[in-house]
C-alpha cells in the first residue's frame, strides 16, 4: 500500500539522521528505492527543507527527553 | 452519541429560557507529577484536570488507585498521545485495548487523542507527526477512529497538531482535512488554539478564518499552550513546545471560539516543563475565563441582535 509506504518513509527521514543526509543528497533515487509512487517522488523533490530539519531536530529533543524522563 | 445529545438537549433549554444565556465553560489544568502538589491543593480554582493516559496503561497498582482518587474528587479527562490514529495503517490494537481499561478504571468524562501518525513501519517516531494530508489518511484516520470506538465503548475527542513541516505529498489543507476527517467519524474535535496559532504563523493562513470554517457544533473541547521560535536554513518558525506561558493571539482566538460555539466548552491548559509556580498558571486559567466570558458576551449581543 503506497500510503503506508509513504509514512514509513517519512518516519525514516524524519528519524535517522543518515537516512536524512542520503536524502537530501538525492531525494529522487531515495524515494525511488523506497517504492513510492511518482507523485510521491515529485512531492519529495520539493519539500520544505528548513520544516524537514526543524522537525528532525524537535522530534529528537522530544525522544531525549522522553528517556530523560524514564531513567 | 450521548455526548451530542445532552448539548442538542441543553441547546434547546438555553433558547427556551427567558433572558441572557449564560454558558457554564470549564477550565483546567493538565495533569503532571511535577504539578501535582499545586494542583491538589488549589482544585477550587481548577475546573477539570487532563491526565496523559500513555503514564498510566502500565503504572503500578497504587498509582492508578491515586489517579482513580483524583476522578473521585475532580472530574477527570484522558488525554492519549500513542496510537497515530491519522495514519493509513490500522491502530494498534494492543494500545486500544489498554485504553479501554484505563477508560474503565477512572471513567473519564471524555477521552481525545491526535490526528497524527507516530510510526512508520519498524520504526517509532516518538512524537506526534503530522501525517499527508490524503483522501488514504482521511480514511485511514475514519477507519481507525470507527475501531477505537468499537474497543473503548466511546469514539475519542481528536486534536489538530502542530507541525513545522507542511506534511509531503499533502493534497489537501489543514482545514479541508480535518473537516472531511470529522465528517466521515464519529469523533468531535479538541481544537488546540496554540497548535492552530502556529500552523497559521508558519504556513502563513488565517487562524480566524480557519475556526469559522470548522463546524462549530462539533468542537467540544479546547487546550491552550505556549512555543518558541526555532530556525533553520534562515527560516523562523513556531515551535509548540509547551514550555512557555500561552501568548496573548491565543487568548484571542479562544474568546473568537467562545462567541462561535453555542455550547459549553472545556479548556486545558498544557504545560510540560519549565514549570512556573502554580499560581503563574492559575493566573493563566483565569485569563482563559476572561477570554471565555468576552467571547459568551459578543455571542450574546449577537443574539440579541438577532433575536430584536
Amino acid at each position: 500500500m503506497s500510503a503506508a509506504r509513504l509514512e514509513a518513509f517519512l518516519a525514516k527521514i524524519y528519524v535517522d539522521e543518515s537516512s536524512r543526509e542520503r536524502f537530501l543528497a538525492d531525494p529522487r533515487g531515495e524515494a525511488t528505492k523506497a517504492g513510492l509512487s511518482e507523485r510521491e517522488i515529485e512531492a519529495l523533490e520539493k519539500i520544505d527543507r528548513a520544516g524537514l530539519i526543524l522537525t528532525a531536530r524537535s522530534l529528537q529533543k522530544k525522544r531525549q527527553r522522553m528517556t530523560g524522563k524514564r531513567h | 452519541m450521548w455526548r451530542q445529545w445532552l448539548r442538542r438537549l441543553w441547546i434547546v433549554v438555553k433558547f427556551k429560557s427567558a433572558g441572557k444565556i449564560s454558558i457554564r465553560d470549564r477550565v483546567g489544568l493538565g495533569w503532571r507529577r511535577e504539578l501535582a502538589v499545586g494542583i491538589l491543593s488549589h482544585l477550587d480554582r481548577i475546573d477539570v484536570v487532563e491526565v496523559i493516559a500513555d503514564d498510566f496503561f502500565d503504572a503500578p497498582r497504587d498509582e492508578r488507585r491515586a489517579l482513580r482518587t483524583l476522578a473521585a474528587q475532580t472530574p477527570v479527562v484522558l488525554h492519549g498521545v500513542s496510537l497515530g490514529l491519522a495514519s493509513a495503517v490500522p491502530v494498534d490494537k494492543k494500545l486500544l485495548e489498554k485504553t479501554a481499561r484505563l477508560c474503565e478504571e477512572v471513567s473519564p468524562e471524555y477521552w481525545s487523542e491526535h490526528l497524527a501518525f507516530v510510526r512508520g513501519g519498524s520504526i517509532e517516531i516518538g512524537h506526534l507527526t503530522a501525517p499527508p494530508r490524503t483522501d488514504a489518511t482521511i480514511e485511514g484516520a475514519a477507519a481507525n477512529l470507527e475501531r477505537a470506538r468499537a474497543v473503548v465503548g466511546e469514539a475519542p475527542l481528536v486534536e489538530n497538531i502542530a507541525t513545522l513541516i507542511d506534511p509531503p505529498g499533502s493534497d489537501y489543507d489543514e482545514i479541508t482535512w480535518i473537516n472531511k476527517i470529522i465528517g466521515s467519524s464519529p469523533s468531535d474535535l479538541l481544537l488546540d488554539l496554540h497548535n492552530l496559532h502556529a500552523n497559521a504563523t508558519n504556513f502563513g493562513f488565517d487562524a480566524r478564518e480557519f475556526l469559522k470554517r470548522l463546524p462549530a457544533e462539533r468542537i467540544a473541547a479546547a487546550h491552550l499552550a505556549g512555543g518558541k521560535w526555532v530556525e533553520a536554513l534562515g527560516e523562523r518558525r513556531l515551535l509548540d513546545d509547551h514550555l512557555h506561558d500561552v501568548p496573548d493571539p491565543v487568548y484571542q482566538l479562544l474568546a473568537e471560539l467562545a462567541a462561535l460555539v453555542t455550547h459549553p466548552l472545556t479548556v486545558i491548559l498544557e504545560r510540560d516543563g519549565g514549570y512556573p509556580p502554580i499560581e503563574i498558571l492559575l493566573r493563566q486559567l483565569d485569563r482563559a475565563r476572561e477570554a471565555l466570558a468576552a467571547g459568551r458576551s459578543r455571542q450574546n449581543e449577537r443574539m440579541e441582535k438577532e433575536a430584536a
